[in-house]
């Protein structure tokens, strides 16, 4: 098994608890196809909600995964499913030939086996997983165009919560979490422990094959690239680094304060579509604020994105109570 | 007929291109249909498709460059990209 952090097999998940004379909590209502190296979707079902394990790891594995991020969402922000509306979770596992990639495709989750050589079975990390999902998450919630800046950000938010959903499912403190994406994906012989690192974006992989990192951490390695519809999957490294630093600041779980900040301002229903680094570093501030007062959650926020370059002092001034004219930060168009 | 096959995007974010020349390979006619049929199917602007789904640049030699994302390929497509990918370098 390539990767850890979803759930044990065999262990007992914390959901769903049925109570009787309760209304039943809700369940991730799962349902993984079989894609039969084809590329038609959604191909025939192979596991359905609290069915047994089947013979098969990544059948296993997605539905594994599935689990620990509905869990995640509803424990740690009390949101129901993928739209928040108890969507019903879809996953076709065994898509294509040797399949390099996983996506969501609007509706539902989609896996490739990896190809062996620089890749391995995508269902094995469950923040990938999580990743996916939370490309649902954004497509309900802020929507962030998936291009420039925010299609950056639209990647980063992904990264942070894909990372959230296994150091949740880990129980795992932000000094104890490896804040790695595609932990164990790499196929042996490859120079690497991932695809990206929140912790040092830039440093995930070395490889003859697969080249190097290229994420940079702060903007002074801002990319400016047409390729990867404008360097959504390179300067995610950025934001990525801002949470990290806030989560490290703070301390405890990283899902619970940090995290707790950035699904306000992705679920907020403030934040442009359009947004850039520095709207959301903003918007950030703004969500401490409002959630934890003037304290140590703001400082630690204000910090992170000045570290990383974004803002020097974002929302400095707003602190101490003057106007929105000292938001330089903010967005080219109003929220 | 040259060949070339850029992919982008895709969860990873890395990069990958082959170009393919079909000059005396003996199934060239075959290669040749299907790179016809994907430059007159394809779309000639660049869209952002899925988040994390592969985007293609498909190239063939002065002729033009058709665009493509995961998963709304047409076969031709898929069959195209698979062989450049496989076996161009
Ligand atoms: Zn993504």
């Amino acid at each position: 098994m390539p990767c850890t952090g979803s759930s044990a097999p065999g262990a007992v998940p914390p959901y769903p608890r049925p109570r009787p004379g309760r209304a039943p909590e809700p369940t991730a209502r799962r349902t993984v196809h079989d894609g039969h190296h084809q590329h038609t979707l959604p191909g025939p079902v192979v596991r359905t909600e609290g069915s047994a394990p089947v013979a098969d790891q990544a059948v296993d594995h997605a539905y594994d995964g599935l689990g620990d991020t509905f869990a995640f969402y509803l424990d740690a922000y009390g949101r129901r499913s993928v739209d928040g509306r108890g969507l019903p979770l879809d996953a076709t596992v065994h898509y294509g030939v040797h399949y390099d990639n996983a996506f969501w495709n609007g509706r539902q989750m989609v896996f490739g086996d990896g190809d062996g050589t620089l890749f391995q079975d995508f269902t094995g990390c469950v923040e990938i997983i999580g990743h996916e999902l939370t490309h649902g998450v954004t497509q309900y919630s802020a929507n962030l165009d998936y291009q420039g800046q925010s299609g950056a950000l639209n990647e980063s938010v992904s990264d942070v919560f894909g990372s959230l959903v296994k150091q949740y499912a880990l129980g795992q403190t932000a000094d104890r979490a490896d804040w790695l994406i595609g932990a164990g994906l790499l196929a042996p012989g490859v120079q690497g422990v991932a695809l990206r690192s929140l912790k040092a974006p830039g440093t995930a992989y070395h490889d003859a094959r697969l080249g190097t990192d290229p994420q940079p951490a702060t903007m002074a390695g801002y990319l400016d690239t047409e390729a990867d519809n404008g360097g959504v999957h390179l300067n995610s490294g950025i934001p990525n680094h801002a949470f990290y630093l806030a989560a490290e600041a703070l301390g405890g779980h990283a899902w619970e304060r940090a995290g707790q900040i950035w699904y306000d301002v992705l679920t907020g229903g403030r934040l442009p579509s359009d947004a850039d680094f520095a709207a959301f570093a903003t918007a950030t501030a703004d969500a401490a604020r409002a959630r934890y007062g003037p304290g140590a959650e703001l400082r630690a926020v204000q910090a992170a994105w000045t570290t990383v370059g974004v803002g020097a002092g974002v929302g400095a001034e707003s602190t101490a109570g003057t106007s929105d004219a000292t938001r330089i930060n903010a967005p080219l168009r109003p929220a | 007929m040259r060949i070339q096959v850029i992919r982008d995007g895709g969860v990873s974010g890395v990069e990958r291109r082959a170009a393919l020349d079909t000059e005396g390979r003996p199934d060239a006619p075959h290669i040749h249909a299907l790179a016809r049929e994907v430059l007159s199917s394809g779309t000639r602007t660049a869209s952002f498709g899925v988040p994390d789904g592969f985007h293609y640049a498909i190239t063939v030699d002065e002729r033009g460059t058709v665009y493509c994302t995961e998963p709304q390929l047409t076969d031709g497509q898929r069959d195209l990209i698979g062989l450049v990918l496989a076996q161009g370098r």
